[in-house]
């Protein structure tokens, strides 16, 4: 379970997507969302899914890869259709004693069931399709403008690039852990909430310690490596604006145009 | 060699200041004292000494991530002190760490290794040239693409090298790289170290292994942070007083030559590879002069160590398996009251139906005698720790069974904390699951979660402490944490322990311990094993400790059971264990060495004992 998620995670491939700039594809991918919370019809949806359907082909990123991310949000997504469908008031369509469904409740569900969706499936393909230094290089100079604010967006991108390195290292050294206090006796899958909160002491304390090794060990080993902030530094893969930016930048504003206007007319 | 030294260390001093928490009395320990030495340019030094002589201090202060209290470290003519040219300094002397996983920046493999031109402020260009010329140096240039997350243990280390070399540094420290590997990524790594100093980089390699430490050209011995010798490989390791003070071992093949000179037999005293001695036996027994050259001796009596461990240890088995009523050579009978574990057609698949389904393991059926000591051999990614935790019910298998003591675990019907009362099962690096305030609390974690409470919990941990060697009411309410490393293992075992298991397995028990702590905690097993007398489990890429310990040796490889027999008769068929990766008991390496050269010696000779016998006999004709 815990090895299924593959959020930032980088899938390797050579395609159009892949060689965008990462600037690119951050703000496509927040247009994207955005559009997402705009649209408010199934038409929209569609749309929308089909879009990201053409730049999946493009990207070459096995559909396979692109499902086992949404295998985690599964219980999220089970969880927000069952409240939807139950809690929304309007006509009953079915009801079995205190369960009723509606036929808005109904339809609210399956509607935030695509969006969260498609949500997650647009978001995460970004990540597939760009390298996480070229991701957090985006990102850094995306926000450097924020300089006059006093923030750093170096700092912020380093952050970012080493949370993504360490998200998989941190993800299996849970699961030794957890399968190490198993071994001891402890049970984290029955009791109540209290219990079953108590019974995640033995597993966040040592996770914690461990956190603050790598902490320390990663920063003795970029200071070795000669690190002291953005200052003077260089880069191994200078990101340049290329014309396929430019046509995508296009193509960001007519899609965000037909969302506008299929709210409008839908 | 050149005039100038690359490295000066000069009456060194380091200190660092701990507080007692409840007395807030602050104390000032020397990690180091007043060390000195130079290290010429294209020079390889290895730097040994016990967990907390200071080496790891030692190799901190050498690029001056750690500054002196007192005295001078120059690196190229910088001075550690000198803020202006640390960047310099820190560039002309590159470091690797330990652990593989925590010293990688990037995700992507080239990314990282692009990490420190990158803050060097080297052009893009040359940076690529750079990190393509470092990825071939330590050949993982055809992983460039992958993510970190996807390398074993070896090749993460390998990317560090290039790390390292793609910021083209005079020297390069190595703080223990190969003490998280396994045999295969340690060898690798030796290569390259090896091959980098071949290219003239100056190496410093601290390091717990003396096979590793013969390589170099000189040896800094260190012992509560001061410097104990600074010698040649061949004349530390005939310093037996230094070696002891220091508790430092032998490699093998000094070990076996200074038994065959203390028979008589004259060898040049600067020999130290295993290479070396074949070669010297090999024309010596040609030379014929050998009877001529052995002075007189007397049968020297056989060291002191492990209570099963000696030449009569064949006859002492079949008087356990004697006892125990039950004949060893035939398993095909049904399933008998005396087999503690037994599997059949075990098969786990990974991930079934996703993208990287894999077949973890496949075709597992043996029989595990109660009583029995059982080892367990395999590189990494064979499937060992599938296996291991299939014993518990940690995992379960796809397809197949296993039974405990005849109860099936594997058809649901089974307790799980039944289970897990019955096997004990300790992790790799186990101190790492230590949580609680004081060790008697975290030891009473395990028999707490079985429902023991008051006198008997208490019991079951005074007595679990003891059995790992430790003393109950010294320790029992310090904080696991304060303890040294050996000691935390410990007392992860002991919590393991606390819960009397009937089955005991051990997961690499002694990874990353110095060669005393090793010992001590190899000979902690073995007196567990005889006290208890239970069944035991362990992983080990130690083949001399797997030859001193088990009874029974499971081999697998890719998922599969390769072989399962007596030590001697797993370590007869050396080729074959070779061809998988893995390796010998020392001894036996020497003699299947020998073999290769058409030596007419027998090669199942398991101990230092027997191949000494074996030598002595051939020498002689």
């Amino acid at each position: 379970m815990i090895r299924d998620i593959t959020l930032g995670q980088y899938y390797p491939g050579n395609s159009a997507i892949h060689r965008l700039d990462a600037r690119t594809k951050i703000i496509w991918t927040l247009i994207y969302i955005v559009s997402l919370f705009v649209v408010d019809s199934f038409q929209g949806f569609a749309v929308a899914g089909g879009v990201l359907l053409g730049i999946i082909l493009i990207s070459r990123v096995p559909f396979r890869f692109i499902f086992r991310g949404l295998k985690v949000i599964f219980f999220i997504l089970l969880f927000t259709f069952v409240l939807n469908m139950f809690m929304i008031d309007g006509k009953v369509i079915w009801q079995w004693k205190f369960l009723t469904i509606t036929d808005e409740g109904f339809y609210r569900a399956c509607f935030m069931a695509i969006r969260l969706v498609l949500l997650v499936i647009g978001t995460s393909l970004m990540t597939f399709c760009t390298r996480p230094v070229e991701l957090t290089d985006g990102l850094e100079k995306l926000m450097r403008p924020l300089k006059v604010f006093g923030i750093s967006a170096h700092e912020i991108a380093l952050m970012m690039t080493i949370a993504l390195r360490f998200i998989p290292t941190l993800l299996d050294e849970t699961d030794k852990i957890m399968k190490a206090q198993q071994a001891r006796g402890a049970d984290f899958e029955s009791g109540n909430l209290i219990q079953r909160a108590k019974a995640l002491i033995p597993i966040l304390i040592p996770l914690f310690i461990s956190s603050f090794r790598i902490a320390q060990d990663l920063a003795l080993a970029m200071e070795a490596r000669c690190y002291h902030g953005g200052k003077g530094r260089t880069r191994m893969n200078e990101s340049r604006f290329s014309a396929r930016d430019g046509a995508c930048a296009v193509l960001m504003v007519l899609f965000m145009g037909v969302m506008i206007w299929m709210r409008m007319y839908f | 060699m050149c005039m100038s030294p690359i490295i000066k260390v000069e009456d060194l001093t380091y200190e660092y200041v701990s507080r007692n928490e409840e007395t807030g009395e602050e104390t000032v320990s020397r990690a180091i004292d007043g060390v000195s030495f130079q290290i010429q340019k294209g020079e390889f030094v290895s730097v040994v000494g016990m967990n907390g002589s200071g080496k790891s201090t030692l190799a901190r202060c050498l690029n001056g991530l750690l500054l002196p209290a007192s005295g001078d470290v120059f690196v190229a003519g910088y001075n550690t002190r000198d803020d202006d040219t640390i960047w310099d300094l820190r560039s002309s002397i590159a470091m690797v760490f330990q652990n593989p996983d925590n010293q990688i920046v990037s995700s992507l493999v080239e990314d990282d290794v692009a990490f420190g031109p990158e803050n060097l402020g080297v052009p893009p260009e040359e940076i690529r040239e750079r990190v393509d010329e470092a990825l071939n140096a330590v050949g993982m240039y055809d992983q460039r693409r992958k993510g970190a997350h996807q390398l074993s243990g070896g090749q993460k280390q390998r990317v560090a090298i290039a790390g390292a070399v793609a910021m083209r540094p005079d020297c390069i420290v190595f703080d223990e790289p190969t003490a998280m590997l396994d045999p295969q990524g340690r060898v690798k790594v030796m290569e390259i170290i090896r091959e980098l100093n071949r290219r003239s980089i100056t190496i410093v390699l601290i390091t717990h292994f003396m096979e590793e430490a013969a390589l170099s050209d000189r040896i800094i011995v260190m012992k509560d942070g001061r410097k104990l010798g600074d010698s040649k490989p061949y004349e530390l390791f005939s310093d037996e007083a230094l070696l002891k003070e220091a508790g430092l071992e032998k490699p093998a093949a000094i070990e076996m030559r200074d038994r065959l000179v203390s028979r008589g037999f004259q060898i040049d005293p600067k020999m130290t590879g295993e290479k070396e001695l074949v070669e010297w036996i090999v024309s010596a027994r040609r030379a014929g002069a050998v009877a001529e050259s052995r002075l007189s001796h007397e049968e020297k009596t056989s060291p002191e160590g492990f209570s099963r461990k000696n030449s009569g240890r064949s006859a002492e088995h079949n008087v356990v398996s004697d006892e125990l009523g039950n004949d060893g050579e035939s398993s095909s009978s049904a399933t008998s009251v005396e087999d503690e574990i037994v599997a059949e057609d075990v098969r786990y698949v990974y991930a079934p139906g996703l993208p990287d389904e894999t077949v973890a393991l496949e075709d597992m059926s043996f029989r595990i005698p109660e009583g029995s000591f059982v080892g367990i051999i395999g590189h990494t990614g064979s499937g060992k720790s599938t296996l291991l935790q299939h014993m518990n019910g940690l995992l379960k298998p796809t397809s197949g069974n296993i039974w405990i003591r005849g109860t099936c675990i594997t058809d649901g019907s089974a307790v799980m904390t039944d289970i897990r009362k019955r096997v004990g099962l300790v992790f790799q690096y186990p101190e790492y699951q230590l949580f609680e305030e004081t060790v008697a609390k975290d030891v009473a974690f395990g028999p707490e979660n079985l429902g023991l409470t008051g006198d008997e919990l208490e019991e079951s941990v005074r007595k679990a402490i003891e059995l790992v060697g430790l003393d109950y009411e010294k320790v029992r309410n310090k904080s696991p944490f304060e303890l040294s490393g050996g000691q935390k293992r410990r007392v992860a075992i002991a919590g393991v322990l606390a819960m009397e298991p009937e089955v005991l397995i051990l997961d690499e028990p002694t990874a990353g311990l110095d060669p005393q702590a090793h010992r001590e905690i190899l000979e902690m097993v073995d007196s567990i094993h005889r006290k208890r007398g239970n069944t035991m489990l362990f992983v080990s890429h130690n083949m001399a400790d797997i030859q001193q310990l088990a009874d029974q040796v499971m081999v697998i490889d890719k998922g599969r059971l390769k072989a399962m027999g007596t030590p001697e008769d797993i370590f007869s068929h050396g080729r074959e264990l070779k061809e998988i990766g893995l390796g010998v008991p020392p001894a036996t390496d020497i003699m299947m060495e020998l073999r290769d050269r058409d030596c007419a010696v027998d090669d199942r000779c398991f101990t230092f004992d027997e191949a000494e016998r074996e030598i002595v006999r051939y020498l002689e004709g």
